[in-house]
């Protein structure tokens, strides 16, 4: 018996020629909370699709708690799963809503009482039990949703894109109810998104789909900190990604040589493939006026601001090398409040953080 | 039915002051409206309650139409028959709908054709086919009797059973579209939250698509239902020489008898009792759209 | 899909299309079989029916039916965009109940419409005008709310962004109408007539009260005939009526291109 709560083994759909998922493999362990992140046309649909049994796989085996699930319909599969647009029942209240799930298990009244009662109030909808889904506003009518999916307490929760309908005060709180609400009933939720910041804030573990692959796995940090290929790199928060010509190695340490003809010192490559490109997050290239005493000398490059983007708490700056290319520095607005367009400026990076990726 | 919201995409003119100008395209479409459709029925209105024998301003022929035992058959019989239809159609437009709503393979174009397709053909073809099938020495006696299960041919045409079968066979395709369109507006994730949360395909059916299709089997039951009352062509064919409905002694007045503010009130009763289902009909729809919150 | 065509779902699909179908296969055979009883051996099977339709008998009610059916066509879809273009386009003050007005014809059923028009004819002294003119006038208001409906329904799907760009780039009104609003509504305009040209060919209950001896249409010339007897010339006259009717339309839609708005589906 697996200890895993959901396993998708060499999975792939296929639309006549059009193969959209392309052989995937997944393994999720209970009580976890998993994002299926990617773009759209990813697959990431069609995946959600195939666990929840509204289409088969072409190829490859989905299996719940060590059982699979090939030719296993919907109402048998004893998920949990919150639609994008909710999908609430227009013609039932609240509570019958919530108890739907229990009333087609044949539950009793008397008990499907106390568990709508107690998902209502898990998602802090008390009192909201004969009202309608038309009268609710957007945040209650998506609480609604979750606590009907929770209400027959599946093996797991699926949830699609459910807080793109709300506005951004409104999806930042809810992000931490529901990861709160997850860690509570320490049920496993597979929640898909295309939203970065999101998946970054929720996830134990984030999936990273792209092209009907998945393009990699792990935990937020993880991803982040070491994307492992170009695509990953430009997905996930702001990178410049620079083209890479060669190697060469200098006692212990590795540099690298762009194709622009830059040479930067980078800790020691492990990688036995060929490397394509390299990644600087803008907040590992340190940015200081010229003339000013730099943090340290590895990694010097000399270049001229030449935009300035406001983002608030911080600036995201452009500085132009002598090579030609452009690259993007973080900078903390109290740090340097008198950065001016067409300053000589020096930026420095350290060789820890750069990041070598294959293609 | 003929109520149409209006949202006009474009602004509406700056006002340089009222003109009439924007009237003048109105005029011809208007005029032939008012010529040949509103003046008539004016004037046949007026005629109703002229007397038979030339007096004016009399409800003697209203009088007459109710009193009389043939007439009044024959506006039960009309009942009846387009209630049947309604029922007929309703239930037999329901599966086709659904799947026109839901579907998505390439059949559903040719299902589609399939069901409306027979609107082209006419009613006069389609007439002489249920003639055909039902008649005496026809398509299903000549089984029924080849089979041995019956002796004797099965008066089908020419009888209430084949009026109704060649009625629901023309009124069908309306049938059709109407519930389509109703179905097509419930939300295709209800009945998968549904499934998610465990209800097999009939309990789908049962809880979540028959309730909230219930606007749309009343709007398909009316649409039958007038259609049925107002049908000429179809009873008179299949019903044979004793099966009078509303529209065939309408018929009978203005060109056999001659009778012409008898045959306007028979139109008249006609006409009234058409809005009046049409008046209800949409009151019962408003009223189970608020129900159903939706 | 295989999921959610249950078998009983699916043969009661199969039986209600083949219900559809039964008549229309039935006067099929009926049109090529031999003799009053229709026959499926095809080994039995004859065109004499269909070499009958060639008598005036049947040529001069069809030609009738024809001039009659482009006549309404043209007249319903000239008048139609005219009060269409008052109500949807430069939304007149009022529009909407002339609008209504526009629509009115549709609650009444059609026999009741034939009576008030002969009526109408014979009490004012126009008996001349029954025959022909009479039905051309009676199948317009027939026709006439429908193709004012389908085009209102076009001119309101125009986004009216594109009027207002045109405006912009220095379009008059008479070049914004030629050159955007009528080229979109083409499809609509041209389903509207279609739909009118099939109304007026098939009709029967307007018409039965406004034809004459020698001035008849195609439908009321075999209905006389079948209340006598099932002659499978008139199975001929039937089919050979249909393809004329998909021909007419399959016209129409080359000239206006309207296929698309047939397809549909839930989403």
């Amino acid at each position: 018996m697996s200890t895993m709560d959901i396993e998708l083994i060499a999975v792939s759909k296929s639309y006549g020629a059009n193969r959209v998922v392309d052989n995937i493999d997944l393994s999720i362990p209970a009580g976890e909370f998993v994002s299926i992140l990617g773009p759209s046309g990813c697959g990431k649909t069609t995946t959600l699709n195939m666990i929840a049994g509204f289409s088969d796989p072409s190829g490859g085996d989905i299996r719940i708690r060590g059982r699979s699930q090939l030719g296993v319909p919907p109402e048998k599969r004893g998920i949990g799963l919150v639609f994008q647009n909710y999908a609430l029942f227009p013609h039932m209240t609240v509570a019958e809503n919530v108890a739907f799930g229990l009333k087609m298990k044949g539950v009793p009244r008397a008990e499907t009482e106390t568990e709508v009662q107690s998902a209502l109030r898990r998602v802090h909808l008390q009192g909201f039990e004969q009202r309608y889904p038309k009268e609710l506003s957007g945040g209650q009518q998506q609480r609604t949703a979750l606590a009907r999916a929770i209400a027959p307490k599946p093996s797991l929760l699926l949830l699609d894109e459910p807080l793109s309908n709300l506005d951004l005060k409104l999806r930042e709180a809810m992000r931490i109810e529901l990861k709160e609400i997850q860690e509570e009933l320490g049920m496993t939720f597979i929640y898909v998104t295309h939203d970065q910041d999101e998946a970054m804030a929720m996830s134990d573990r984030i999936v990273v789909m792209h092209g009907g692959l998945v393009a990699q796995e792990g935990k937020p940090d993880d991803i982040y900190d070491n994307p492992q290929s170009r695509f990953v790199a430009d997905f996930i928060g702001k990178s410049n990604l620079l083209p890479v010509s060669s190697l060469r190695a200098e006692g212990e340490a590795t540099i690298v040589v762009l194709e622009d003809g830059l040479a930067l010192t980078v800790a020691s490559s492990e990688s036995p493939g060929v490397i394509r490109y390299c990644c600087l997050r803008p907040e590992a290239v340190r940015l200081t006026p010229a003339g000013e005493a730099l943090p340290s000398t590895v990694n010097r490059i000399d270049g001229t601001l030449t935009r300035i983007v406001n983002l608030g708490a911080y600036r995201e700056c452009f500085v132009t090398l002598s090579s030609g290319t452009v690259l993007k520095s973080l900078v903390r607005s109290t740090r340097l409040p008198d950065l001016r367009v067409g300053q000589s400026v020096v930026l420095s990076i350290d060789p820890d953080t750069v990041q070598l990726l294959e293609g | 039915m003929t109520t149409i919201e209006l949202q006009s995409p474009f602004e509406p003119k700056r006002h340089r002051g009222f003109t009439l100008r924007p009237y003048a395209s109105l005029v011809p479409p208007s005029t032939v409206l008012l010529l040949f459709f509103a003046l008539p029925m004016g004037m046949m209105i007026g005629l109703s309650f002229h007397g038979s024998d030339g007096q004016e301003w009399t409800i003697a022929n209203y009088q007459r139409f109710f009193t009389d035992d043939l007439m009044m058959a024959g506006l039960g019989r009309t009942m009846l028959m387009s209630g049947l239809v309604a029922i007929c159609v309703t239930v037999m437009a329901y599966p086709l709908a659904y799947y026109l709503a839901r579907a998505t393979s390439r059949w559903r174009m040719v299902v589609f054709a399939l069901a409306i397709a027979p609107e082209l053909a006419g009613v006069v073809l389609r007439t002489y086919g249920w003639l055909v099938i039902l008649e005496d020495r026809g398509f299903v006696n000549s089984i029924l009797l080849w089979a041995g299960l019956i002796s004797e041919p099965l008066p089908l045409s020419r009888s209430m059973f084949g009026v109704v079968a060649g009625l629901t066979h023309v009124v069908l395709p309306f049938g059709v579209l109407s519930l389509m369109t109703s179905l097509q507006g419930i939300n295709p994730n209800l009945e998968k939250a549904a499934q998610v949360l465990g209800a097999s395909r009939p309990a789908v059916l049962r809880h979540i698509v028959l309730p909230l299709s219930v606007p749309g089997i009343v709007s398909s039951l009316l649409i039958a239902f007038t259609m049925a009352a107002s049908a000429y062509a179809t009873p008179a064919l299949l019903g044979g020489a004793g099966f009078k409905v509303l529209a065939t002694m309408v018929y009978e007045q203005v060109l056999f008898y001659i009778d012409w503010p008898f045959a306007a009130v028979m139109a008249n009763v006609l006409l009234v009792a058409m809005l009046v289902a049409v008046f209800i009909g949409s009151r019962i729809e408003a009223r189970l759209h608020n129900k159903l919150h939706l | 899909m295989n999921r959610f065509l249950s078998v009983t779902f699916r043969v009661s699909l199969g039986l209600i299309l083949a219900f559809i179908t039964l008549p229309l296969l039935v006067v099929l055979v009926a049109s090529v079989s031999p003799t009053a009883r229709i026959v499926f051996e095809p080994s039995l099977w004859t065109t004499k029916w269909y070499g009958a339709l060639m008598s005036s008998r049947w040529i001069d009610p069809f030609l009738l039916s024809v001039e009659l059916a482009l006549i309404v066509t043209v007249l319903s879809g000239l008048f139609g965009l005219l009060a269409a273009f008052a109500v949807a386009y430069e939304k007149c003050p009022g529009h909407a109940a002339i609008m209504s007005f526009l629509l009115s014809p549709l609650s009444v059923p059609q026999i009741v419409k034939g009576v008030a028009i002969v009526l109408f004819l014979s009490s004012t002294g126009f008996y001349t005008l029954l025959g022909t003119p009479g039905l051309i006038m009676a199948h317009v208001i027939l026709t006439l709310p429908f193709v004012v409906r389908m085009i209102a329904g076009a001119m309101f799907n125009v986004d009216k962004r594109l009027d207002l760009a045109a405006r912009v780039l220095g379009a008059n009104r008479l070049q914004r109408i030629r050159h955007i609003l009528l080229p979109l509504i083409k499809p609509g305009l041209f389903s509207g007539m279609t739909f009118a040209f099939i109304l007026s060919f098939n009709n029967i209950p307007l018409s039965v009260f406004l034809v004459r001896p020698g001035e008849t249409t195609l439908p009321i010339t075999v209905i006389n005939h079948l209340e006598y007897s099932l002659d499978p010339v008139l199975a001929a006259v039937n089919v050979a009526s249909l393809l004329f009717i998909l021909a007419a339309v399959f016209l129409f839609e080359r000239i206006g291109g309207f296929s698309t708005q047939i397809h549909g589906g839930s989403k």
